[in-house]
């Protein structure tokens, strides 16, 4: 007879599970991106028309005059278009990851398989949702005349502690759905007022008062700017204070992932499923 | 006579439920989040406010070669044992023993985990991935599944078309294909055609014949029980109150347990009932 049956944590574990169950990644990534579309006609199309609707509706607004963001380098919709995007790959993530739980309930209480699986195949699937609008986005703004240098190859690793921030929230976030919704839903409406405290829509320069000292004081205005900033202008905003962030959320990250193997076991049985 | 090997061993197994309150279940998962945090360690000796034992002091073996029925009536914590044992569940004290990488397969409910919108095919696929299977050792059973559950080209099929029947005939076979060594069977051959049902019965009695298999096999269905069945376990409020090796004894406490709040007159005109049916 063997030791009492335990489950095991460490990086060396996940590592081993995420490489065992691989092919249910697989399974659930297309799952989950076919799912959408299998019953319209135009089915995938969906991913390329979302974000051309997106660019003309800023292109409208912009026009109409109501808009005042600011001195902005590039033509405005291009650059509310790369902020927006940059923000929607940090939102996206943290919505994702933070239903693992709530999303797939059924699943987990029936069948014993890693927990982390569900959180690498969200990763694929935000990726995978992200890099076809960005293509698209890139097009665009060469189109507005945007002239990529160089160091523009290295956005893709710029946007890599945003997706941390993300993933750290949302695994938090994701034991508050089950167990404390009120707290979920103050993180959600807490994550959309704190989009209209990041320079998404205006620029970091914006004159308007008090506004202007918070974006200061917001670790997502260095976050969001570096990235956008290196694809704009192939320049480097707030070398600094973006490391600092990076550095801090790398913190985060680890320890939320700790806690997330810790404590997914008990929540389980919090799940309300039959 | 030669001494059976247990293949699972559960020792001294206690497991809390918050009760039917939502609010103070999720209070005490916030409890148990915030311990976590903290790293405090938070193995429970005591109920707290609302909490009752939904497993006490279970003790059972499981041999290699059983087919252990367990029966209860609704909310004795069969399906609670049953996800601890089969990993889902951690219980709050108490220790589940078995041999290193022993492979546990549970079936709860059959349609689990199945696509509507994706082909049977493709299911079998979306399935296997659960069960911890890679793409090989799918492409490996395919032929089996195909054959075993005689679903033949309606595979090709949305599965939102298939009946409960077939759904079930795809669920099990898939299940079985796994090879598991301790195979789980909740209330999950409830459905589908007595034909098909009792092909699985007649492969159950002839898996647990290879080496190192065992079921546990949770019905209320006595009949099944009795024709599956070489122990069995009668469950009450979260604990074992009776096991035995003769089946029929062991159904014939159940139902007496199940009666036991009926008049004795009552209780025996049920009881004939029952027996003439053929327990």
């Amino acid at each position: 007879m063997g030791p009492p049956r335990t489950i095991r944590h460490g990086w060396i574990q996940i590592i081993k599970n995420l490489n065992d169950y691989a092919f249910l990644i697989r399974q659930l990534v297309r799952i989950d991106i076919l799912d959408e579309y299998k019953r319209s006609f135009i089915g995938i199309a969906w991913l390329f028309l979302v974000p051309i609707f997106s660019v003309v509706s800023w292109i409208l607004f912009d026009n109409s005059g109501v808009l005042n963001p600011g001195d902005t380098e590039v033509p405005y919709p291009a650059f509310v278009l790369l902020s927006t995007s940059i923000w929607v790959f940090f939102i996206d993530i943290y919505y994702g990851v933070s239903k693992i739980f709530v999303g797939r309930s059924r699943m987990i209480v029936m069948t014993k398989f890693p927990r982390e699986v569900l959180v690498a195949e969200k990763i694929i699937v935000h990726l995978i949702r992200f890099l076809i609008p960005l293509i698209i986005n890139i097009v665009i703004l060469l189109f507005f005349g945007v002239n990529f240098k160089w160091s523009a190859l290295l956005f893709p690793f710029t946007l890599l502690p945003l997706l941390l921030l993300g993933i750290s929230i949302g695994l938090i976030i994701s034991f508050f759905r089950v167990v404390a919704t009120d707290l979920a839903k103050i993180v959600d409406h807490g994550l959309g007022f704190l989009m209209i405290l990041t320079p998404i829509v205006y620029t970091p320069q914006i004159e308007a008062g008090i506004l202007s000292e918070i974006i200061q004081y917001n670790p997502m205005t260095y976050l969001v700017g570096f990235s956008r900033e290196i694809l704009l202008n192939g320049g480097f905003f707030e070398p600094w204070l973006w490391l600092g962030c990076s550095c801090l959320i790398f913190c985060f990250f680890l320890f939320t992932v700790r806690f997330f193997l810790i404590a997914e076991v008990k929540i389980v049985e919090r799940l309300i499923s039959n | 006579m030669k001494k059976r090997k247990p293949l699972l061993s559960v020792r001294d197994l206690n497991k809390t439920f918050s009760n039917s309150d939502i609010k103070y279940s999720m209070l005490h998962g916030i409890q148990d989040l915030f311990y976590d945090l903290l790293g405090i360690k938070n193995t429970h000796t005591k109920l707290r406010d609302k909490e009752f034992w939904t497993l006490k002091n279970i003790n059972f073996d499981l041999f290699e070669g059983d087919i252990l029925g367990i029966v209860g009536s609704n909310g004795s914590g069969k399906t609670t044992l049953m996800r601890t044992v089969a990993n889902i569940y951690q219980a709050s004290s108490g220790a589940i023993y078995g041999k290193k990488n022993l492979k546990v397969i549970a079936i709860f409910t059959l349609s689990t985990g199945f696509r509507e919108l994706f082909t049977g095919r493709e299911n079998i696929y979306i399935k296997g991935a659960m069960f911890g299977m890679s793409k090989s050792e799918i492409d490996a059973k395919l032929a089996f599944i195909e054959s075993f559950s005689e679903l033949g080209k309606h595979l090709d099929k949305p599965l939102g078309n298939y009946s409960s029947g077939m759904k079930a005939r795809l669920a099990y076979s898939i299940a079985i294909a796994t090879e598991p060594d301790v195979f789980i069977i909740d209330e999950a051959l409830a459905v589908g055609d007595s034909v098909f049902k009792a092909k699985c019965f007649d492969h159950l009695k002839q898996y647990v014949k290879k080496p190192n298999k065992a079921v546990l096999f949770v019905s209320n269905q006595i009949r099944k029980i009795l024709r599956i069945s070489n122990r069995l376990m009668v469950m009450q409020e979260g604990q074992i109150i009776h096991e035995s090796s003769d089946i029929r004894e062991g159904l014939h406490f159940y139902i007496k347990n199940c009666l036991s709040h009926l008049s004795e007159e009552e209780r025996k005109h049920k009881l004939n009932r029952i027996l003439d049916a053929g327990i």
